[in-house]
């Protein structure tokens, strides 16, 4: 099969997709973390002027005439403030409105309207927030609010009265115009990390001569070799000098924005103290530097280039991965193994397209959920940080060495020593019992009514088959709430009975070993059935002339029984077993349903636990690692029955 | 009855006790929720038990036989509560189940079974172990897959596609076993009559495989009829509650509506069991010839 017909074109195809995948990748997180970039900016001008609107108002003491000049002064000076409203939170007025629709009979002062309820809710909110951080003594809750709409940036902010020990006495509102983004993507950078290592390929294949005589004559095997090193080489260089060119241009994006902010401040101090000379009160001096604060309103340590070191790391991080990908992808293309998946896709096409809508909801909703759960179970997601990139809340193994590492199983009390059910091992533990305990009522039960009702002429045993075989039929969440209510401990009619023959009602769910009677009972119930019905098919498949011959030869019903029926039954009744093993550990709805883990969690099976962990308490990474251990657990029961009753050879 | 009979019926007796005990046992909790059903209230002591109540009233509290016989609770879950609309969800979704379900296993079943591609046995090992995977693990992922990325949280389409695609193993591995039985000559001579490759899958395999594909139905159906904790975290809207989830709504937490429960698990469990009767002869021997002995 001539596979190769021509190594440099395949190297410089993969080098060409590789180099599109990594460089696309990169150009879109440049282009992103610009956005970005420009969005904090944004947010700290607007951050800015609020808290120098209300240092301003704070002066003119909420006084309706000076803060309407000042409110006039400031939107003057500001053309990208288009709305400015004032609040004063005691009177629940509107001091001063720059509101297109506040003006003729709605012109401020004026007390503020019902439709105006949000404006006043916000800024109790802030004070709320100034009060509670203030006796607090730390930093809970923000002070001032930035909120990005279509096209415009809302800020808000408290007015605090000098005189009053600083209480929150009004509220600034300011809508500030975005600017249109300035960023674009950097296009030229991106053409030239492409065209750069494809031209530097082209004259490297061209000029040294490769002796062409070689590959025709014999197959030379260092030259694919080299050209696939070099064009590797090539297309590792070009990205990281795109991924460092990046991060680089981001920081320096980030130093200009500091030092405009530097000048702006200045400046800002400037005009506001202009403005205070012209209203006559520039008794004291203004600190620009108090304006640039975050949204706690303390003092914004860290600069533009700080917040940038972030955005540069995922980039980075970004880079780094597609990468990877992408030498992936050049080495998958350049050593012919797509060609020869190619091969094997067309030559089994038939095949590969009957079997492809399975494969795919399969991919995408089983195979890939359990991957990313798995890939969850490393990091502390939890329901405060599920749009965290996940790098961001990775820990690791720590979620395992924490379940696993649990050994205090027993504690110490007052009352002496108290297991603690919450504990993995206590879990584990219950559910093994849980499992066998299941299992084995099943099959005793399942077989002992198989070998009555095939005896032979059994009287009325499709009746018996029919109304015995009821419990699988019923859906099993049913079951579990009808057995719930008959352990119900006032009208249950368990506790009814044992009332009869004398006994005092029992609180099923007050102590764990109630409690996992009643579960048991309902799990018994639904299924022995199957085993049931799975070995009375396997018995009725014995042939009837072992039996014969094992009467002629003397052999007593316990010896058939051991010597033949049980041997027979294993081929059906093993394979079922395995099954019902792992339908019973995972059993969810008896054990959520029925007893739902009391008392104290002691009754909890594993998949119980982490359902209850990842939807109670919220801690989806957590939860995944447990889920993982579960997985871990059945896995290797899986394939160690697999090795000892060889369940799937042959396929 | 002739003599013969009669002899082994004494001679049975021991045993048909044995198991009527257990016909008891089955059908006691089933007799008792048809009993509250049917007694028009909404408790579970369907018999008013005096203060100090004797042997007798006891042993009527626990006989499954209401006072008297009411059907206000058939009457009023479908009139005054939303469980007509529940059921009607869970219908519609557990027939797109059936559907989905069997095309997506029908044609798999086929590659798996008729052709030997790179890829086979991974494909059919990895859906055994699919089987393992805890539902939990993949709970908080699919949630963010269905209602986060595709916006299909209290829709029918999200549980129709997770229904379909949970039941696929089972049925993948059922329905390959049986393809397996049905002799290839046959789709070969109808390839030599003209037939095409489609045609062959639709007109020849298919049919044939009539059993082994009620039964792929069956086991969607019930799948989508029955789930019940995929359906409770996905389904936000009380309008959008299928019937389990509804259910258990009415005797969950604090809320004890039992007569309602009853009423509805009886109006819910009616289609699965008369169907579980109707195929649970192709279940069995899908359980024990295709996806148990591989």
């Amino acid at each position: 099969m001539s596979r190769n017909p021509n190594p440099s074109r395949r190297v410089g195809t993969g080098l060409v997709l590789a180099l599109l995948l990594a460089v696309g990748a990169g150009t879109w997180g440049l282009a992103r973390a610009r956005l970005q970039q420009d969005r904090q900016r944004e947010a700290r001008d607007a951050v800015i002027l609020a808290a120098e609107l209300a240092e301003l108002v704070g002066r003119a003491d909420l006084e309706p005439v000076a803060v309407y000049s000042v409110v006039q002064l400031f939107a003057e000076l500001h053309p990208r403030v288009a709305v400015v409203r004032v609040i004063d939170l005691g009177a629940k007025r509107l001091v001063a409105s720059t509101a297109v629709a506040d003006t003729g009979d709605k012109t401020a002062p004026r007390r503020l309207g019902l439709d105006e309820k949000e404006l006043y809710d916000l800024g109790q909110e802030l004070r709320a927030a100034v009060e509670t951080n203030r006796r607090e003594g730390r930093s809970w809750k923000p002070e001032i609010t930035v909120t990005r709409r279509a096209g415009r940036f809302d800020a808000a902010a408290p007015v605090e009265n000098a005189e009053r020990d600083g209480a929150v006495v009004g509220t600034v509102l300011l809508e500030i115009v975005a600017e249109p983004a300035a960023a674009g993507a950097p296009w030229l950078a991106a053409l030239l990390a492409l065209a750069v290592p494809m031209v530097l390929f082209v004259l490297l294949t061209r000029w040294p001569r490769w002796p062409r005589q070689h590959r025709r004559h014999r197959r030379s095997p260092e030259r694919p070799v080299l050209m696939v090193t070099a064009a590797g080489t090539l297309l590792v260089l070009a990205v990281a000098v795109f991924g460092l060119w990046a991060i680089g241009s981001l920081e320096t994006g980030a130093r200009r924005a500091d030092e405009e902010l530097a000048a702006r401040l200045a400046d800002e101090a400037e005009r506001s103290e202009r403005l205070l000379v012209s209203l006559g009160a520039a008794d004291s001096e203004l600190d620009p530097r108090r304006w640039d604060v975050d949204e706690y309103r303390r003092p914004r340590e860290v600069g533009a280039a700080a917040q940038t070191e972030v955005l540069g790391r995922r980039l980075g991080r970004l880079v780094t991965w597609c990468g990877g990908l992408a030498l992936a992808l050049y080495l998958f293309v350049a050593l012919g193994s797509a060609t020869r998946t190619g091969h094997a896709l067309s030559h089994h096409r038939r095949a590969y397209a009957y079997a492809l809508p399975a494969m795919i909801s399969m991919l995408v909703l089983v195979y890939f959920p359990f991957f990313y759960g798995i890939v969850l179970s490393f990091t502390n997601a939890n329901i405060y940080n599920t749009d965290q990139p996940l790098t961001e809340i990775w820990v690791g193994l720590d979620n395992f060495g924490e379940i696993l590492g649990d050994f205090d199983l027993v504690e110490q009390t007052a009352e002496g020593p108290v297991i603690d059910y919450t504990s993995f091992y206590w879990t584990l533990g219950f559910t093994v019992i849980w499992t066998v305990a299941n299992v084995s009522i099943g099959v005793s039960v399942g077989l002992l009514l198989a070998l009555i009702l095939h005896r032979k002429g059994f009287a009325l045993k499709p009746i018996y088959r029919v109304i015995l075989i009821l419990p699988w039929a019923m859906p099993n969440y049913i079951t579990a709430l009808i057995w719930r209510g008959m352990f119900h401990s006032q009208f249950g009619v368990v506790n009814q009975a044992i009332q009869i023959l004398g006994g005092s009602p029992v609180s099923w769910f007050d102590s764990p070993g109630t409690a996992f009677v009643t579960v048991l009972a309902t799990n018994g119930w639904l299924s022995f059935p199957f085993m049931m019905v799975i070995s009375l098919g396997a018995l009725q498949s014995i042939p009837a002339d072992l039996y014969e011959a094992a009467r002629v030869d003397g052999a007593s019903g316990w010896q058939q029984l051991r010597s033949i029926t049980l041997p027979s039954l294993k081929p059906a009744l093993v394979p079922a077993v395995i099954l019902s093993v792992i339908w019973t550990f995972n059993m969810f709805n008896i054990i959520y349903l029925v007893s739902a883990g009391q008392p104290a969690g002691s009754t909890e099976i594993l998949i119980t636990d982490a359902y209850k962990i990842a939807f109670e308490q919220y801690r989806y990474g957590y939860a995944a690692a447990y889920s993982t251990v579960i997985f871990l657990i059945l896995f290797g029961y899986g394939v160690w029955q697999n090795r000892v009753t060889r369940a799937t050879e042959g396929i | 009855m002739d003599n013969g009979t009669r002899r082994r019926w004494l001679r049975h007796l021991p045993l048909h006790l044995v198991v009527l005990l257990f016909v008891v046992i089955t059908l006691y909790p089933i007799l008792w929720v048809v009993t509250i059903a049917l007694s028009g209230q909404q408790s579970l002591a369907y018999v008013d038990l005096p203060a100090d109540p004797t042997i007798f009233d006891r042993l009527r509290a626990i006989t499954p036989w209401p006072n008297e016989i009411s059907f206000e609770n058939f009457r009023s879950v479908w009139a005054d509560q939303p469980f007509g609309r529940w059921v009607l969800n869970s219908a519609v979704v557990a027939g797109a189940t059936t559907i989905l379900g069997v095309f997506l296993a029908s044609t798999a079943g086929y590659a798996f079974s008729r052709f030997r591609f790179p890829g086979r046995r991974a494909g059919l090992m990895s859906f055994l172990v699919s089987q393992m995977f805890p539902g939990v693990l993949m709970l908080v992922p699919l949630y963010i897959i269905l209602v986060q990325w595709l916006g299909l949280g209290s829709t029918w389409i999200g549980l129709v596609l997770v229904y379909a695609t949970i039941a696929i193993p089972f049925c993948v591995w059922m329905l390959k076993g049986y393809f397996d039985t049905i002799p290839k000559e046959l789709e070969e001579s109808a390839l030599i009559d003209g037939a095409s490759a489609a045609q062959v899958f639709l007109r020849i395999v298919l049919p044939l495989a009539k059993p082994a594909i009620a039964v792929t139905a069956l086991f969607s159906f019930m799948t989508g009829w029955n789930e019940f904790i995929l359906a409770a975290t996905f389904m936000d809207e009380e309008i959008m509650y299928t019937a389990p989830v509804g259910l258990r709504f009415f005797v969950g937490g604090y809320s004890q509506q039992w007569g309602y429960f009853a009423a509805g698990s009886l109006i819910v469990s009616l289609p699965v069991v008369a169907l579980f009767y109707f195929l649970q002869k192709y279940l069995i021997s899908g359980l024990t010839a295709g996806a148990v002995k591989g």
